[in-house]
């Protein structure tokens, strides 16, 4: 670890910790030369004195100088803490490594006598053993050092019994190795990083074990000093000289920090640290207005519209990077009743179109400009109150993997029924019943059983099932399925299609159905939009698109679609690959990729037409290959 | 949940078995004979047969052990070796100062570290969340009765808003007894809260990401509605399983909180016993402690299994 590829905040940390751990060393080390007076010096004529020029700390109960009895005691918390770590470590790490290695008998016996000393709690673990040795610094640490010992002893287990299910080991065996050496050379490799960690752990729990056991007499024993000791002579005194309990408590608290410290430091230098995602910048959300109040009117808005979307951008801020686009100049609109799929690649901002459209992008992202009208209502000018009611009874959503949109530690009929309650007001009783039926009409039997069953008892086309239920359970104008069908079984995708359409029929929602794949979009959807790159490049009615894609990336997609199940001849590829957001080309975005690419391309390309809709220069003049 | 509690409670049985022959076999590595501590040098060598007899000290271990374990399922834990009071009536006279300051603590520690635990995580990096992290740095390397004594001598000393030493029973006097209890259950309870904190704080950041906190957030329910029924639900099935542990640490650490305070608990009775070495009491009082973290661990385990239908034997 060079010191220039160290983060300041870690230097804060290490430099001030090593400092505290190297006075504590040399107190320990110089005592006798450092030490003012003599720490077990009596003096009954400057007891209890506060701190002043002859006794820097002042005196205790006898007299003495507490300076010097706290540099003393340095030298008994190191002696402590190596003693009793040592200790730890050369019980723990031997027994644990033999017992994980023989297994069986062994290995039972001695990690039920484990989890029995566990169980106990620590410090009653070590006042047994002092019964049984006797008090005294030496003592009380033996009985540190077996208690801790359990900590190494799973350490060390563990680390073997991973290591034996290791590859190379098995590789070792297969080629004629010794695997006893292998295994032995690599043990050792790889036991020393969380021994280090458990080492420092260790250190800082002896440091306030050993202070609590000689405060309470059973550890270290008067006169001598050590900062437990001093603690309980403080303790006595309190009404005295309340002084008296400052210097052993904060010796003991910057010395075990520093330990802690240290320790965090190592173990995030292992690898081990958990990093907390950044906090998302506070931003007001501020929708731009493109200029001219162009949008201000509805572009030519239908009456029978269910959504309208005009010129949606999304902007997300990518950890410790700029804001880059992953959605623009969206537009479209689904006529109550209809279907729209929105097809496209991963990463071609479906989802985040979805997502916009609730309200719901996330810390991450936020809607720049557009306006997007359900019904009517700009929901886009709604505020968050008003978007939250819209939310459930006007616009829902189906999530893509139903076992982990439901809840799991609530019963799915509950999770439909607390919907009902808070979006419709119903009673208990009332959501209840209303639940049952939801949960009957999207096709499951027994549903009053199964109503209160939790997630993880259903299948997944079940638990998509119970997903769609909810999401309708309000009679939403607009329904929006984020892939939710990618998740399931095949069987069971073909199954939940005719439930939406089935659905659709009874509900006259509206629906935007996210889908990458063409053929499951073919089959449930009026009109397929197609986007690329963050934006819409072709609009067209289902059988259209499929008869005579306009824009060259469709028609890559279309002849990509496999037909029969043999494969033959192979499937043609689109050449290239998607260009992640940030890295758009400036003109048309398809045109690195694209065959008919020419100067032309190098502009941004509107989306034109009105019935149909596609965002290429060359539309009218290129014959393109369709589906077969 | 009946099936639960069942095995769990099935499960203890070689374990309370285990620690019942671990704290029994000490007696045989004991370095002094008992008889000698009880009768000191003055006994005549009929009066050390006859103690020695009546100790059953001349049965061979085993049959001590089998006479020991089927008194103590009966409830009866022997005598101590120096005043002959009976070990059941000794502990169970201390155990509810003992496990009062200890609940009290994980009140505090719970309380504490829920609220500052969900805030922090609500807001990462926010002044509460840094207070978690460093509480929760700070409260490791804090001996608590080192904390407990600079409470004591702020608020009874200094102030005289506590009362410095002492216990006053529930039974006698609620408030006396919560005036009495406070010092130290935050002497041992405030650093608890920070660690509590902190796992309270990763597990709802973790949860806060999962898919069904969009997915109701997308029904419309309410932020508030989502992080309190939804999201907490689910961070606390880690946090029960800590909670378990930390419990287990401050029935410890309240051995040795209540000497700063002056409660007799069961930590004086241990450290007498051990001075003493009172065999048949520091027999009683480890056993009793055992089954008290075993009752913790049956009661955290049930409360996993509420919280965690995953838990649930099917």
């Amino acid at each position: 670890m060079r010191l220039s590829s160290v983060k300041p905040s870690t230097l804060a940390v290490v430099i001030p910790s090593v400092a505290v751990l190297a006075t504590l060393l040399i107190c320990a080390v110089f005592a006798d030369w450092l030490a003012p007076y003599d720490p077990l010096e009596q003096s009954l004529m400057d007891m209890l004195q506060g701190p002043s020029a002859d006794h820097w700390l002042g005196t205790d109960d006898l007299g003495r100088d507490v300076l010097s009895r706290m540099i003393y005691g340095s030298r008994i918390a190191v002696i402590a803490a190596a003693e009793a770590t040592g200790l730890a470590v050369l019980i723990g790490v031997p027994i644990g490594l033999f017992i994980g290695y023989r297994g069986g008998w062994w290995d039972w016996v001695t990690m039920r006598a484990v989890e029995a000393i566990v169980s106990i709690p620590g410090i009653m673990v070590a006042i047994v053993i002092i019964a049984i040795l006797g008090t005294g610094l030496h003592r009380a640490m033996f009985a540190l050092g077996i208690l801790y010992s359990t900590a190494f002893l799973r350490l060390a287990r563990s680390v073997v019994l991973a290591e034996r299910e290791e590859v190379y080991v098995k590789s070792a065996r297969v080629i004629g190795a010794s695997p006893r050496r292998i295994l032995i050379r690599h043990i050792f490799l790889n036991i020393a990083p969380p021994l280090i960690v458990q080492v420092t752990l260790t250190v800082g729990a002896v440091l306030l074990a050993e202070a609590g056991l000689s405060f309470i007499g059973i550890g270290v024993q008067p006169p001598q000093a050590s900062w437990g000791t001093m603690l309980n002579t403080a303790a006595a005194y309190m009404e005295l000289n309340a002084f008296l309990a400052v210097p052993p408590g904060l010796a003991i608290v910057a010395t075990v920090l520093a330990v802690n410290l240290l320790g965090d430091v190592l173990r995030d230098s292992i690898g081990r640290g958990i990093r907390v995602p950044a906090a998302a910048p506070k931003r007001p959300v501020q929708v731009r207005r493109s200029a001219g109040g162009a949008r201000d009117a509805r572009p030519d808005a239908q009456a029978d519209d269910a959504l309208l979307v005009d010129g949606l951008e999304v902007m997300v801020s990518p950890k410790g990077g700029a804001e880059v686009p992953v959605v623009t100049d969206m537009s479209f609109r689904i006529a109550k009743g209809e279907t729209l799929g929105l097809v496209g690649e991963s990463g071609s901002g479906k989802t985040v179109t979805g997502l916009a459209l609730m309200g719901l992008i996330g810390a991450g992202g936020r809607i720049t400009d557009g306006r997007v009208w359900l019904d009517g209502t700009d929901l886009l000018a709604l505020t968050p109150k008003g978007l939250e009611a819209a939310r459930g009874n006007d616009i829902a959503m189906v999530f893509q993997d139903p076992t982990t949109s439901l809840n799991p530690a609530y019963t799915v009929g509950s999770q439909i029924a607390e919907v009902l309650r808070i979006k419709q007001g119903l009673s208990r009783r009332a959501a209840w019943d209303r639940t049952v039926e939801l949960i009957d009409r999207v096709g499951i039997p027994r549903a009053a059983e199964r109503a209160k069953a939790f997630p993880h008892e259903l299948s997944g086309g079940m638990a998509q099932r119970i997903a769609i239920a909810r999401a309708l359970s309000c009679g939403p104008k607009l329904l929006i399925a984020d892939e939710p069908t990618t998740a399931l079984d095949v069987t069971v995708q073909q199954e939940i299609l005719d439930l939406f359409r089935d659905l659709q029929d009874d509900f006259g929602m509206a629906m935007l159905f996210v889908t990458h794949d063409l053929a499951v979009a073919a089959d449930i959807c009026d009109r397929i939009a197609v986007m690329y790159c963050g934006e819409i490049v072709e609009t067209a009615p289902v059988d259209r698109l499929f008869a005579e894609p306009r824009h060259p990336y469709t028609s890559g997609l279309l002849s990509a679609m496999p037909h029969g199940a043999n494969g033959t001849p192979p499937l043609p590829v689109i050449p290239g690959a998607v260009p992640t957001p940030g890295h758009w080309p400036e003109g048309c975005r398809f045109a690195p990729r694209c065959a008919f690419a020419d100067a032309a391309c190098a502009r941004p390309v509107p989306l034109n037409g009105t019935d149909r809709m596609v965002r290429c220069v060359h539309a009218r003049d290129l014959t393109l290959e369709a589906a077969q | 949940m009946l099936r639960l509690i069942g095995q769990r409670l099935l499960a203890m049985v070689p374990l309370l078995l285990i620690v019942s022959v671990l704290t029994f076999s000490f007696t045989a590595l004991l370095p002094s004979d008992p008889v000698d501590l009880i009768i000191g040098d003055r006994g005549s060598d009929e009066q050390y047969e006859m103690i020695r007899e009546r100790l059953g000290l001349n049965e061979p271990f085993v049959t001590r052990y089998v006479t020991w374990l089927g008194r103590a399922v009966q409830g009866d834990l022997g005598t101590s070796f120096f005043n002959s009071v009976r070990v059941t009536d000794a502990v169970l006279l201390r155990m509810p100062a003992t496990l009062s300051l200890t609940f009290a603590s994980v009140l505090i520690s719970v309380v504490v570290g829920l609220g500052a635990g969900v805030a922090a995580a609500l807001r990462p990096r926010s002044w509460i969340d840094r207070l978690a992290t460093f509480g929760a740095t700070i409260g490791q390397a804090v001996p608590n009765f080192w904390f407990g004594l600079i409470l004591a001598s702020v608020f009874a000393v200094s102030l005289r808003w506590f009362p410095a030493t002492g216990y006053v029973r529930l039974t006698e006097d609620p408030g006396g007894w919560l005036r009495s209890i406070t010092l130290p259950a935050l002497a041992l309870g405030l650093s608890t809260s920070a660690a509590i904190a902190r796992q309270v704080r990763s597990a709802m950041v973790g949860v806060l990401q999962q898919d069904y906190i969009r997915a109701a957030r997308a029904q419309g329910l309410s932020a508030r509605r989502v992080i309190f029924r939804h999201a907490l639900k689910n961070a606390l099935v880690p946090v029960v399983t800590v909670l378990s542990f930390q419990i287990t640490i401050l029935l410890g650490g309240a051995l040795i909180v209540e000497q700063v305070f002056a409660i007799n608990g069961i930590g004086s009775l241990a450290i007498a016993a051990v001075r003493q070495q009172d065999i048949p009491m520091i027999q009683g009082i480890v056993l009793v402690l055992v089954l008290v973290v075993m009752a913790v661990q049956l009661v955290t385990d049930i409360v996993y299994g509420l919280i965690n239908p995953k838990a649930r034997p099917a």
